[in-house]
């Protein structure tokens, strides 16, 4: 070690703002995420299974719209079922089994700019990942979003509370290993009861309330509605079924 | 004579001059904490003051960590009060989180960043950050700032770890096992960087293995023993106070008068298990030779009678010392085991004398 001095004072900094740490952190959260092969793996499970939809039979559903484009619009809305709950909760295990997690927290970082900086970058690369779907469907299909904005909306809202429900599964898991087997799990029931290959509307009425209650029909239900312009949430009366449910997934950081 | 039994440690006496100005920088009082039936820490009680190096020595398991870890917030206390600037430290309240640092036991380190983005990441989510070409001199880790953390070895991930400590300039800094996996260069170099710290008032407190290192760093240190402060004082002070321990069971043919007394010892008699034991606790004389001493004397006795000293035990405080087998490796704390008085002594059934073998 060199023969340095002690320590020189420090320089005099204002107390960071919260909104300022989750940038940094979101930062370093995007270096890390780019760097990390099982992230581009699970990125790019969605594609290769938008892909494969894209060969189901199409009957058209709607006036001008095919099951298969409905299909393929709704799973826009999930994307973030792949990268939130698979990504999250195998990074948070691995970091809380390494200690990184407990590193931040004794360097004085608050546990929601830890969440939020994991959340943004996932928000970040499902709506990437959402754009190179599109364009996929737009090849296909030849059929662009009517409403970018609220598909936008969409994905993102998707990826936040899929983000939210890898954090949920984290205290089941020992380690990052255990977290990959175990995501498969709710990844799988959300992904097939979420609405997108199954219309919520041809679903028995006790199925479908269950259906409804799981934070991804929502979000694939707004992604339909913004790709193909038909309202299918039947109007306000219809949207508040949704809604609700999208609020109550809000509160998962507390029972987590 | 230092208290073997008690937990409680009040009063610093021998904290820095520069201390004695503040109030203590962290408060212990009659801490304890269970996991579940299990009590991991049992009523330890210490402070620490402004630029005082605080040392807990103990095996695994004493409870050192546990401690640590309700200090920083981790852990509510089961019963006590622990108090940081004044601050119940439980849930991390900003207005200590942004004063206090740890160097944990394990790295906690993001193995695909390089050390310089990790150290910018620290300075990036510090309220008051050093500044990284310097952090990392100190360390000496300037010329692996372009490697990833995964290729640093095991002795230069604890360096990165204490420069993640240094990056935002602490008041109170807590210290879990700093130099585990160093090299005796880079160690002594991080006691020096250590010593700095309390130059600079920084208030620490140290857990570690070794002998040496709370002997070159601390003030005052504490010995826990399953979840106990066992001895609490200066280094010399525990030393003293502690002494080595000649113990045998006393011969049938021997009467309690006739054990001989030892110049600097202490002699206690006890039945335990339906046996007579003669403990002889050793205080005076060089730390180094001063059982050995007892112990000829003890064997020159009973020669001189004709008798055994059955079942002799030599305990010295639980230590090593620089006898250790390697010349580099430190005085590390020894295998956990209680003190003699806390042992069970075998059974040794009584018989006539006509039985006993010829000595």
């Amino acid at each position: 070690m060199s023969p340095t001095t002690a320590p020189t004072a420090p320089t005099a900094r204002p107390s960071l703002h919260w909104m300022r740490r989750t940038l940094r952190l979101t930062r370093t959260e995007f270096t890390l995420f780019v760097r990390y092969k099982t992230a581009w793996w699970i990125l790019s499970m969605p594609v290769l299974l938008l892909v494969l939809t894209s060969q189901m039979p199409a009957t058209e559903v709607l006036d001008g719209v095919s099951s298969s484009e409905l299909t393929m619009a709704g799973m826009l809305g999930v994307t973030g079922v792949f990268v939130g709950v698979g990504h999250a909760s195998n990074v948070f295990a691995a970091r809380r089994e390494s200690l990184v997690l407990k590193r931040l927290r004794v360097s004085g970082v608050p546990p929601l700019v830890i969440f939020g900086a994991a959340t943004a970058v996932i928000v970040l690369f499902s709506l990437a990942v959402a754009v190179v779907m599109v364009g996929l469907i737009a090849l296909m299909l030849g059929e662009t979003p009517g409403d970018p904005l609220m598909l936008a909306v969409a994905v993102a809202l998707n990826a936040a509370v899929m983000t939210l429900v890898g954090l949920l599964v984290t205290p089941y898991v020992r380690n990052a290993e255990s977290a990959q087997m175990v995501s498969v799990l709710p990844m799988m029931v959300l992904l097939f009861m979420g609405g997108v290959y199954f219309p919520v509307d041809l679903l028995p009425s006790g199925v479908r309330h269950v259906v409804e209650l799981l934070p991804v029909a929502p979000t694939a239900q707004l992604a339909q509605a913004a790709y193909t312009g038909y309202d299918v949430f039947g109007g306000q009366a219809g949207a508040r079924r949704p809604a609700s449910s999208a609020c109550g997934w809000r509160r998962c950081p507390r029972w987590g | 004579m230092v208290d073997m039994t008690t937990t409680a440690h009040s009063a610093t006496p021998d904290a820095p001059t520069s201390a004695a100005t503040g109030g203590p920088a962290v408060v212990v009082s009659d801490l304890r904490q269970h996991y579940g039936d299990f009590e991991a820490v049992r009523g330890v009680s210490f402070e620490i003051r402004p630029g005082e190096l605080f040392a807990l020595l103990g095996t695994n398991g004493a409870g050192k960590t546990t401690t640590i870890e309700t200090l920083e917030g981790f852990r509510r206390p089961s019963s006590g009060t622990v108090r940081v600037f004044g601050e119940d430290p439980h849930g991390q309240p900003a207005a200590i989180r942004e004063r206090t640092n740890a160097v944990l036991q394990g790295s906690g380190l993001m193995d695909d960043l390089t050390v310089r983005e990790t150290v910018d990441l620290a300075r990036d989510l510090a309220a008051r950050p050093r500044g990284a070409g310097e952090v990392l001199d100190m360390v000496s880790l300037t010329d692996r700032r372009a490697v990833a953390v995964r290729q640093l070895s095991g002795g230069q991930k604890r360096r990165l770890d204490l420069a993640l400590a240094l990056v935002t300039t602490p008041e109170v800094l807590y210290l879990d096992e700093p130099t585990t996996g160093m090299d005796p260069e880079a160690r002594i170099e991080t006691w020096r960087i250590i010593s700095d710290l309390k130059k600079d008032g920084v208030a620490i407190l140290l857990t570690t293995h070794y002998l040496e290192e709370a002997e070159r760093l601390a003030d005052r240190l504490a010995i826990m023993h399953r979840g106990q402060v066992r001895v609490e004082g200066t280094l010399a002070g525990v030393l003293e106070g502690w002494g080595d321990r000649v113990a045998f069971a006393v011969p049938e043919d021997v009467g309690t008068d006739d054990l001989p007394a030892l110049e600097g010892a202490d002699l206690a008699v006890e039945t335990r298990d339906q046996a007579l034991w003669a403990t002889y606790t050793v205080r005076r004389g060089d730390v180094a030779d001063r059982a050995h001493h007892a112990v000829g004397a003890l064997l020159a006795w009973a020669g001189e009678r004709r008798t055994t000293l059955r079942h002799l035990q030599v305990r010295a405080p639980p230590w090593r010392t620089s006898s250790s087998a390697s010349p580099t490796a430190p005085p590390t704390w020894s295998d956990p085991a209680p003190p003699l008085t806390d042992r069970q002594p075998p059974r040794q059934p009584r018989r006539p004398p006509s039985q006993e073998p010829p000595p």
